[in-house]
């Protein structure tokens, strides 16, 4: 893992222009999100936090591609994602995005080392790729001696650890994180907001919904969401 | 996405459904062995000993009843005159006795020509040569009755006077070999003789009368054409080949074959439902993990194939298991059912055949892993982000 950062002038890579979401909920309509657009730049660490209901998590899975906005667009690397079939959307999200999800979703029969080979797997990486660059990644997050542990072995904070392995898997442009450290103590907790402090010093970009405020100060840009809008939207001091 | 590791998640419930699919493999099996099996057995019996054609007395089949064919000679000089016929061998059926001690025992008696016959195997001892007047040929079970072995002297007895009890023919005979009939059933004492000795015992020598022939034909292309000649020149005698016989063999058991097949197609839809009963099931529990994959790029084809081939290890484990259940319980309601008197004992009613084993076998896993495809194509159709938001509640 040695990324340089390259936030400096550097261009959007993933850019949602006015997003609306709407979805059916016991016979009325959400609005799940009112127009938002942001730009995100190659290297930034970006946190959005909000009250429950706000949009924030529904926002991430539209910038992530696993769902589909009522109105608006995203673009990754320049590619719109509303124009991509399901076939080069899937394709797309297993070769540019990585996601971590709350509740870890690792696939229990499988070891650690075994989850984070699946998206290799699935890329066409031959065997011994795999297993070289899954030892490395768990050796990065921590968990060199735990690689043959099954899932349901670890802990919450193993698990996490595993999953955002998982997730650098195939070198993403973005990593998009919904409450990493939801499920997990404070102590647990604190070593993923040092792992993400770790990527975004090596120069991932990373996007983390939470409502974790120790995480959201981590973060070079906070980004405050309420009522399915963009309230504020401040870069920290480095 | 290892099949077995995931079917290994919910370890009584998948023991359950292979018990379940291992039971309608064994029952599909049998029924695929019952269907064709004692038709393939039979075939087999009657070409055992390459004896491609059968006559007997015009609309009888050899031993269906105690007609006979008269003039033997004449009869056999007509069909060797057929350059295509290789050997014509007469037989002949009678109720004999034999005397053991101050008693009389029962025994059924087949007069051949040992040059040409289709109903024994040697076992043990010699056969008999062709002009061996003093000579028998004892079954396992006759020798066992009558205390006798090879070397041994036995008296064969015939046209019992029922009022007086007294004999008229009465033969002294030296056991050459013990064999095996091949159409007797388990147990019967039988004994075989030259046919004119035979002939003398049942008083048929005057008339030169047999019950049937068995016709070996030089080779199987000339077999139809052979048979149509033999009937022309022989219009008074029943002339099949074992193609006719298995034919009428086949329309007798017509019904029998559509139980099979229905009882088979059963079996088949139990296992379907059974497969596709339990992967609906683990599909439902793991939508949130299998929504996760589709999140982080796994494309659908990849999670249909992964259910399909969950489905298809099921079925395979289970039907695996179920082909050795199916051979052990053929072996078993073979062994019963060959035990009913009047059916030769080297009938079968199950025979495996590596062909139906093989469709049976292929049937059944393409089944499994179709019974899978339907709840693989629901989950990798779920929407994502809904289903991983219920998932989160």
């Amino acid at each position: 893992m040695s990324r340089r950062s390259q936030l400096p002038g550097a261009p959007p890579i993933l850019v949602a222009r006015e997003l609306r979401k709407d979805y059916p909920m016991n016979g009325e309509t959400v609005h799940a999100l009112r127009g938002v657009s942001l730009e995100v730049r190659a290297g930034e660490y970006v946190a959005i936090v909000g009250p429950s209901g706000c949009g924030k998590s529904t926002l991430l899975q539209l910038l992530g591609g696993i769902d589909t906005p009522t109105s608006g667009g995203v673009t990754l690397n320049g590619a719109a994602l509303e124009h991509l079939s399901d076939r080069d959307l899937t394709r797309l999200r297993l070769t540019k995005l990585g996601f971590v999800f709350q509740r870890f979703h690792l696939l229990p029969v499988l070891s650690a080392a075994e989850n984070v080979e699946l998206p290799m797997a699935e890329a066409g990486i031959d065997r011994a790729e795999r297993r070289a660059r899954a030892a490395e990644l768990l050796g990065y997050v921590g968990l060199a001696d735990r690689c043959d542990h099954r899932a349901t072995q670890l802990s919450g904070g193993e698990m996490q650890r595993v999953a955002l392995a998982r997730a650098l898997a195939n070198r993403p442009s973005v990593i998009l994180a919904d409450e990493p450290t939801g499920e997990l103590d404070a102590a647990t907790g604190r070593g993923i907001l040092d792992l993400f402090r770790r990527l975004s010093l090596d120069g991932v970009t990373l996007v983390v919904v939470t409502h974790d405020e120790r995480l959201a100060a981590e973060a070079g840009r906070v980004i405050h969401m309420l009522d399915g809008h963009i309230v504020n939207d401040t870069l920290e001091a480095p | 996405m290892n099949p077995v590791r995931n079917l290994l998640r919910h370890p009584i419930r998948t023991g359950l459904a292979i018990a379940g699919i291992m039971v309608t493999t064994a029952m599909l099996l049998d029924m695929v062995l019952l269907s064709g099996g004692i038709e393939r057995s039979f075939e087999r019996l009657l070409l055992g000993r390459g004896f491609q054609v059968r006559v007997s007395p015009k609309g009888t089949l050899p031993f269906d009843t105690e007609a006979t064919i008269p003039g033997a000679r004449g009869v056999r000089a007509v069909m060797l005159s057929d350059s295509a016929v290789v050997a014509a061998g007469p037989l002949l059926g009678a109720s004999l006795y034999a005397r053991r001690t101050d008693t009389l025992v029962t025994l059924f008696g087949y007069g051949v020509d040992p040059v040409a016959q289709a109903i024994y195997q040697l076992d043990d001892g010699r056969d008999l040569a062709p002009a061996d007047s003093t000579g028998v040929l004892l079954s396992q079970a006759s020798s066992t009755l009558l205390g006798a072995g090879i070397g041994d002297t036995v008296t064969l007895v015939a046209r019992l006077d029922p009022q007086a009890a007294v004999a008229a023919v009465e033969r002294r005979l030296v056991v050459r070999g013990i064999v095996h009939f091949l159409y007797d059933y388990k147990g019967q004492p039988s004994v075989a003789a030259l046919l004119p000795l035979m002939q003398d015992l049942a008083r048929r020598r005057t008339e030169d009368r047999v019950s049937a022939f068995v016709v070996k034909i030089r080779d199987d292309a000339s077999l139809a054409a052979t048979t149509e000649r033999l009937r022309a020149a022989l219009p008074a005698l029943e002339i099949n080949s074992v193609g006719d016989m298995l034919a009428h063999f086949r329309e007798r058991l017509v019904y029998f074959r559509q139980l099979s097949y229905i009882l088979g197609t059963i079996s088949l839809g139990v296992t379907v439902l059974l497969v596709a009963t339990l992967m609906t099931i683990t599909v439902n529990e793991r939508l949130g993990e299998i929504a996760t994959l589709r999140a982080i790029g796994v494309s659908q084809g990849s999670i249909v194939r992964g259910v399909m081939v969950e489905g298809g290890t099921l079925t395979l484990i289970g039907g695996s298991l179920g082909v050795l259940l199916g051979v052990l319980t053929a072996e078993y309601l073979d062994r019963i059912l060959t035990a009913f008197p009047g059916l030769p004992a080297a009938i079968s009613f199950f025979v495996p055949e590596p062909r139906s084993l093989l469709v049976a076998a292929l049937v059944l896993v393409l089944t499994g892993i179709l019974a899978g495809a339907y709840p693989a194509l629901l989950a990798a159709r779920a929407p994502i982000a809904a289903t991983l938001r219920s998932d989160a509640t």
